[in-house]
């Protein structure tokens, strides 16, 4: 019972430590040449020497930007209390000029103590931010603007990022606009009178190399020695950890999983997933928790949904998959059936299904994504005249069909010969 | 001066604590020898002080002998203090100082925690809303009762509107005490010619040939004493004592730091009716009054500027103290009385805030006249008196909603005026802004801050006179025909610096009288809600009124086609600055077309300057607007190489942080580029920056040696250009998983066999799985392979159509291909790319 309640509670702490990006991305963070370290010096000059800066995180999605940042963020504020506050936008809510002032000021007046008007107008909120700007320099404050989904804010006129960065440099403030993005082409974005005021630091969030990836694959799943959890086993736990991260065949997969994606985010969703499949038996990692996982997390839904098809809609696929040999490119439900009774009167095929079942087939097919509108023009028009197209290839289609359980070898022939 | 009785004194409780200053204990004169150390900082500091007094003593204080001299006389008639101030005359103090009577009663001082002030103020609004109405009218029949002055001459001294004064905290303290307005040496204690040098710690007054060993200049940066030295580290120190009958005196300065006097800055001085002479002060205050008490980073000069006002009779001012800002400070050679004062203090909310620059306040202040004086010197500050005044007024418009006032306004409404606003401070002023020494390297960093502005953009000056000839030409017409002037260039070529620094030349000659006043709307097409917004925004800059844009239009129009005047500020010429015109262009242009038709109107006396960026904005324009715009164009080319140059290095001036080719390697490379010296400012800035965190980095390591050079070299500039005109996108692609690798070669495959740039994503995946049958790789599977695709996507190293689309997914390479194979070709991770690139 106790040994349960143990393993339990060591579950408990990967899972945790595995959805807690500042644990994560800790050990990233010591070396001198680590983003961590060169957003800390910028920010934190920018506190100590009164000064504004811009900078730009780049990185593809899940390589750790906005936890890196949270992690600068929450050390800073430590080191320099009551100096800092943060105000934080995300492009997919505030892109809008008017609704982006709105909430900086609704922030700033919170982040002050100061009482918010829901009534204000652009004009008021702008001035009022430019006012902030100047009386918190003047109180050697900094404002962070941490900007989230950046290449959003740098469409149409760009008025949040011009009034920002232009008030940075005519006022005698200390702001840091920080510019969060996946898109490496972000600052491109810019219109020129806006790139011509940024100031164009940027960082670049790149995927761990293979080191890194070790010693992170160490630090996170290896049990804490000094801590509730009982001591002999976090020392058992870590020795066979040990073990199965030198193991070649443990590395494997990670390299296979790795292969298609190489980010932090990718990698912790394979390891929670690896994580729960580990037995409460036992009570340690084994390798085959990974590979359960690893077949688990790499699936191709296409593939499956072929499977789950019908013998009817297979007999669409197929058709639509002829139309289409035959150059024939834009088809709708009545072709697709022309089609098939042609195939079945010239194959002798014995089934016959009623023209409403075969619609219902077809619906089916659209719901699940095998197949598509070719536009959204005609929504009033009903399913069986509006054009439709193949949404797997013909290579998909074979494989499908292949791993069917009990394809009519009729099928076969259709896919493969040119009648 | 000596026998001022401490013990007659009533203290207020935490003044003492700071009084470190000992006593001179007896001793032999010669027994410690004051040492003169050497330390370097860049704190500011007086380096020499001058000997003789700057004016003469003050004469007993009788009866104000003299009425102000002429002066420029300026009454108001209808002041609405006047009033109420007038009734409750009879105690010398009114009614401001009642409430704030600690200023008077010195046993009573404390600094008043801020609810209580908070109520007080409460209680003296609801006192002021009942009289609103009695003296709304009565401001009208009021007759002239007060009269102002801007300079009077009382008791032998001549004190400014303006001025720091010293003044008297107790009533019975006497000013006719042989106050010494040279303080001795401390060695020899005899004032004499000779230059003396002042120990920055116990700010006593040293000859240099008392100094052992003798200093023959004054060192730069701070020095401290021996004494001082010697305490510091412990030592027990005794002074020379001053000779058989000589009492060391207590010069004004060193009563004022133990707070037995104050220091106040004078506002305003006017005459009552009974001809007392009476001033508006704000008071400043010593480290050890405020709530935070004296940190260890300030100077022993120094003071805060307080937003606690009072108005006290000309009795109590003894004379004129300089107080200064560290530049100013650092210049300053007034003798003793003078402080050092950078940071106001919050009397409400106990926190501290730098001094805003002084330049700032007056570029908004055009319709200020002399008759204006005092209300803006009000409107100016933050005070909460002042804040009462204008509720008020808020008060007597809207009287029907009373019941609105009874809460907070908001913070961001402009109703509010920004309200608690001044609530914003710190607490304690932080150590590293005061007590950091600045490395040559920071600096250089903030010099070259964009916000750190020169006064005039260098290597403009033919622009800029330009400018000057338009402007002048048409505000000094005694017609004033309204022109228009249309100035293009590309971003950061110092057009709206240009402009500003033309019309900052131009406001000093109005202030000397050279030329007649004008108004100045500045306005950015970028920071208007809307175009038509503008109209809004220039009759608000104009009369102060805020109403409709359709309203504002309508009035504008009225007064510059119709001609009709209102008040008789109106007849001034306009000058309008229209920033970013080209935001203003509406779909039938008509908000460009209204502005710029109303220079053409006679009488108008409007002078428009536009500022874009594009070179040939009237000729996209309809002609009508073309024809009123094009007339007049200056463009501001951009800055060549030299030019950038001259930039960086007359901020850099005198400051050893870079290497002279470094910079010229920056300047050329922009000017190469876009010749925007925002970019060769930033680009040296990031060059600092990167060399600052290496040697910062170097100094935590303890084993390496930190390298003797730290002058910005190549390399930094090199680094920084990279970061600013490179797309990170090779490295992205080099650092990438292998499927997306191998996806992006397919990619460049199928570019090179079909000489198409865009491709679907099954005839790609044909390909990739061609590729990796003929390598060895497993096929990862066409969803797979169509989730790498999309994240290459959303890095924008494709660009893609959504992956719904599956098999007819359309990408195409957002880079050269050539940049492609570049980061791909030497791939340890899969060689057998190289083959296809």
């Amino acid at each position: 019972m106790g040994r349960e309640n143990t393993v339990e509670e060591a579950l408990n702490l990967l899972r945790s430590r595995l959805c807690n990006p500042s644990f994560v991305f800790k050990p990233l963070s010591d070396s001198p040449d680590s983003n961590y370290s060169k957003l800390k010096f910028i920010i934190s000059s920018s506190v100590t020497e009164a000064c504004n800066n811009s900078i730009l995180l780049l990185g593809p999605r899940g390589s750790g930007k906005i936890a890196v940042l949270e992690l600068v963020l929450k050390d800073l504020l430590v080191e320099f209390p009551d100096l800092i506050s943060v105000i934080k936008l995300s492009g997919l809510l505030h892109s809008d000029d008017n609704c982006a002032f709105k909430e900086i000021s609704r922030q700033l007046c919170a982040e002050h103590q100061l009482l918010f008007s829901k009534m204000a107008s652009f004009d008021d909120n702008s001035q009022f931010m430019i006012a902030m700007l100047r009386e918190c320099g003047l109180a050697h404050k900094t404002i962070i603007f941490v900007l989230d989904e950046f290449d959003l804010f740098a469409q149409g006129k760009q008025r949040v990022l011009y009034s920002l960065l232009d008030a940075m440099q005519s006022v005698t403030s200390q702001a840091v606009v920080i510019g969060v993005s996946c898109r490496l082409d972000a600052d491109q974005l810019l219109e020129k009178r806006v790139r011509s005021r940024f100031s164009h630091r940027k960082l670049l969030f790149l995927p761990p190399s293979k080191e890194d990836l070790q010693r992170l694959l160490e630090h996170i799943l290896s049990l804490p020695v000094d801590s509730t959890i009982s001591h002999d086993y976090a020392v058992e736990f870590n020795a066979k950890l040990q073990n199965m991260l030198a193991d070649e065949k443990f590395k494997q997969i990670i390299i296979t999983y790795m292969d298609s994606d190489a980010t932090v985010n990718h990698l912790l969703r394979f390891l929670f997933r690896a994580v729960s499949y580990m037995e409460l038996g036992s009570g340690f990692l084994s390798l085959e928790n990974f590979k359960t996982a690893l077949s688990n997390i790499q699936r191709q839904p296409k593939l499956e949904c072929i499977k789950d098809c019908s013998i009817l809609e297979l007999h669409i696929l197929v058709c639509m998959k002829r139309l289409e040999v035959k150059e024939q490119n834009s088809y709708n439900f009545n072709s697709v059936m022309k089609e098939y009774k042609s195939i079945r009167a010239s194959f002798q095929i014995s089934e016959y299904y009623a023209w409403s079942i075969c619609l219902r087939a077809f619906e089916h097919l659209l719901q699940r994504e095998l197949i598509c509108f070719t536009d959204n023009r005609g929504q009033n028009q009903s399913v069986e005249f509006r054009p439709v197209k193949l949404l797997i290839s013909s290579h998909e289609l074979q494989q499908g069909l292949k791993s069917y359980r009990s394809c009519p070898a009729i099928l076969f022939k259709l896919m493969d010969r040119e009648v | 001066m000596a026998e001022t009785p401490k013990k007659h004194l009533l203290k207020s409780p935490r003044s003492s604590k700071h009084q470190a200053k000992s006593t001179p204990k007896p001793s032999s004169p010669s027994h410690f020898a004051p040492v003169t150390p050497q330390t370097q900082t860049l704190t500011p500091r007086r380096s020499s002080r001058l000997n003789s007094p700057p004016f003469d003593p003050p004469i007993p204080i009788e009866e104000p002998k003299e009425t102000p001299r002429k002066g420029k006389k300026s009454s108001r008639t209808s002041d609405p203090n006047a009033h109420r101030d007038s009734a409750e005359k009879l105690p010398k103090l009114n009614r401001k100082d009642k409430e704030d009577s600690v200023k008077v009663d010195v046993s009573s001082f404390s600094p008043a925690s801020p609810e209580q002030l908070e109520s007080k103020r409460k209680r003296k609004r609801q006192e002021e809303s009942k009289k609103v109405v009695t003296r709304a009218k009565s401001a009208v029949s009021v007759p002239k009762r007060r009269v102002y002055y801007k300079k009077v001459v009382y008791d032998g001294g001549e004190f400014d509107v303006g001025d720091d004064v010293y003044v008297k905290r107790r009533e019975d303290e006497s000013s006719d005490d042989e106050v010494p307005e040279i303080e001795e040496c401390r060695v020899c204690f005899k004032a004499g010619k000779a230059v003396m040098i002042e120990c920055d710690d116990c700010l006593g007054g040293f000859h240099l040939k008392c100094l052992k060993p003798p200093l023959k200049v004054v060192p730069e940066g701070e020095w401290v004493c021996g004494f001082c030295e010697a305490r510091k580290s412990g030592k027990e120190v005794e002074f020379p004592v001053p000779p058989e009958g000589k009492k060391l005196a207590r010069t004004m300065r060193e009563r004022l730091l133990s707070s037995d006097l104050w220091a106040a800055h004078i506002e305003s001085i006017w005459k009552e009716v009974d001809g007392i002479y009476w001033c508006r002060v704000r008071w400043y205050m010593i480290p050890e009054e405020t709530a935070a008490g004296r940190q260890p980073h300030n100077l022993r000069r120094e003071l805060y500027r307080t937003n606690d006002f009072a108005d006290i009779e000309m009795e109590s001012v003894l004379r004129h103290c300089y107080v200064m800002i560290p530049k100013e400070y650092a210049k300053a050679n007034y003798g003793d009385d003078v402080f050092l004062c950078e940071y106001e203090y919050d009397i409400h909310w106990h926190s501290f805030k730098r001094l805003a620059e002084i330049d700032n306040g007056e570029e908004d202040g055009e319709e200020d006249d002399d008759s204006d004086e005092d209300w803006k010197l009000g409107k100016d500050t933050n005070s909460d008196t002042d804040e009462d005044i204008e509720y008020d007024d808020e008060n007597i418009k809207s009287l029907p909603t009373k019941q609105s006032s009874a809460h907070e306004l908001a913070a961001n409404s402009r109703k509010g005026q920004f309200f608690g606003l001044q609530k914003i401070g710190t607490k304690k002023i932080p150590e590293h802004v005061r007590c950091h020494k600045q490395t040559e390297l920071e600096r250089a960093k903030a010099t070259l801050l964009l916000a750190s502005l020169p006064k005039s953009p260098p290597c403009r000056n033919k622009e800029m006179e330009e400018i000057n000839a338009f402007i002048k030409g048409a505000i000094c017409d005694d017609q004033c025909l309204g022109r228009c002037l249309y100035i293009h260039g590309v971003p950061g070529t110092g057009k709206t610096m240009s402009v500003l620094g033309v019309m900052r030349n131009l406001r000093s000659e109005v202030d000397a009288g050279s030329i007649r006043p004008y108004c100045f709307v500045e306005i950015n097409g970028l920071k208007l809600a809307s175009p038509e917004n503008i109209y809004r925004v220039i009759y608000e800059a104009l009369s102060g009124h805020r109403v409709s844009w359709k309203k504002a239009l309508h009035l504008l129009n009225e007064r510059f086609s119709d001609g009709e005047k209102v008040g008789k500020q109106d007849d001034r010429p306009c000058i309008l600055l229209i920033d970013e015109l080209d935001l203003l262009v509406t779909r039938n242009q008509s908000v460009l077309y209204n502005i710029l038709d109303w220079p053409t109107r006679p009488n108008s006396k409007i002078i428009v300057i536009g500022i874009a960026n594009t070179m040939d904005l009237p000729e996209k324009l309809l002609p009508r607007i073309a024809s009123r715009m094009g007339m007049q164009r200056l463009c501001f080319g951009p800055y060549n190489y030299q030019q950038l140059q001259e930039i960086i290095s007359s901020r850099l001036k005198g400051i050893d942080a870079f290497e002279k080719q470094a910079i010229e390697f920056a300047s050329r490379k922009v000017a190469a580029i876009s010749g925007d010296a925002r970019r060769a400012l930033e680009i040296c800035r990031r060059a600092a920056e990167i060399k600052d965190y290496h040697i910062k980095r170097l100094k935590s390591a303890p084993k390496s040696v930190c390298s003797g050079k730290s002058l910005v070299g190549m390399a930094e500039v090199e680094a920084a250009i990279q970061e600013m005109f490179q797309a990170p996108h090779i490295q992205v692609m080099k650092s990438f998983s292998k499927l997306s690798k191998i996806f992006l070669t397919a990619m460049v495959h199928e570019l090179y066999k079909t000489g198409m740039g865009e491709t679907t994503f099954e005839k790609l995946a044909m390909t990739v799985s061609c590729l990796c049958t003929s390598n060895g790789e497993a096929f990862p599977g066409y969803d797979t392979l169509l989730k790498v695709g999309c994240k290459l996507g959303e890095c924008r190293i494709l660009v893609c159509e959504p992956g719904s689309k599956h098999r007819l997914q359309k990408l195409q390479l957002n880079f050269p291909s050539d940049d492609v194979s570049f980061a791909l070709k030497d791939s340890k991770e899969v060689p057998w790319l190289a083959k296809y690139l």
